[in-house]
């Protein structure tokens, strides 16, 4: 398995473990009121079930299986792919605390931002790799 | 294929049917289930379908670290499985009835202990997954010491 792969997978897995662990606080809360507050939890659950968990394990997962390239790095560039990392996990973490704070009106559309531009970046690296090779 | 990934894909999609049906049964007017049934298909179709799916290919595609240690593999998965559909079983039967039996402490207790178990389900998961997340390199130099 490749770097990048590892660490977005891995990160992933942090995102599913404290989603569920809201989620399963949520879930308890609502049979035995533990706190009023935990409630207002449920957009940073979800945030983080579904970009952290789901896409992020997806992106991860077909940056290392879809066929390699013959010629040159065989995954593409390495640089990118790095960034993308960085900026979608930054992306996020801007995005899911926003749903705590809504007093900074743009955090949200920042986090977006940066995720949108990740996704974008795995896009041209992942479209080329796209193929079938003839034997 | 191995066994454990059919159980993962299959009880995932038999959870997928389930909530699709249940979403269009929320949808028909007579029914007017209101909210009751909405965190149930959602968690049949992410957490039942979703999520199991993707749990079950990947004890089955991603690199083993431990190729020695079957049994350590078989009692996390197993327990994994087991875990979580107990966890989700449970969930799927007790919490829509929530709202309608307030005062019912029996319920309130099973709706806890399906949260404790989805999220040790998911605890174990990663126990097993996570040392398979190696660079190849790493991996083999790993088992020739």
């Amino acid at each position: 398995m490749t770097n990048p792969s590892i660490w977005m997978i891995r990160l992933s897995l942090l995102y599913l473990l404290i989603s569920a662990s809201i989620g399963g606080l949520i879930l308890s809360n609502i049979a035995i009121s533990i706190h009023p507050m935990i409630w207002g939890l449920l957009p940073f659950h979800y945030e983080l079930a579904v970009w952290g968990w789901f896409v992020q394990f997806v992106m991860g997962t077909s940056y290392w299986m879809f066929p390699k390239k013959m010629e040159g790095e065989r995954r593409g560039a390495v640089i990118p792919a790095w960034i993308m990392i960085i900026l979608f996990n930054f992306g996020l973490l801007i995005l899911s605390t926003s749903t705590f704070n809504k007093i900074v009106v743009w955090s949200a559309f920042v986090g977006r931002s940066l995720m949108a531009i990740a996704v974008l970046i795995f896009i041209a690296l992942i479209w080329q790799r796209v193929v079938t090779y003839k034997k | 294929m191995p066994k454990i990934t059919r159980w993962f894909i299959k009880a995932g999609i038999i959870y997928f049917a389930a909530g699709i049906f249940l979403a269009l049964i929320a949808e028909i007017p007579v029914v007017n289930t209101g909210s009751l049934l909405l965190p149930v298909y959602w968690h049949m179709l992410v957490m039942g379908w979703i999520t199991q799916l993707i749990m079950g290919v990947s004890i089955w595609m991603f690199p083993r670290k431990h190729r020695d240690k079957e049994k350590r593999e078989f009692i996390l998965t197993w327990s994994a499985f087991w875990l979580l559909n107990t966890g989700l079983l449970l969930r799927f039967l007790s919490e829509p009835f929530l709202p309608l039996f307030r005062e019912s402490s029996a319920i309130s207790f099973i709706v806890v202990i399906s949260a404790v178990l989805q999220v040790t389900a998911i605890i174990v998961y990663i126990l097993e997954i996570w040392p398979r997340l190696q660079a190849r390199e790493k991996r083999k130099s790993s088992r020739s010491t």
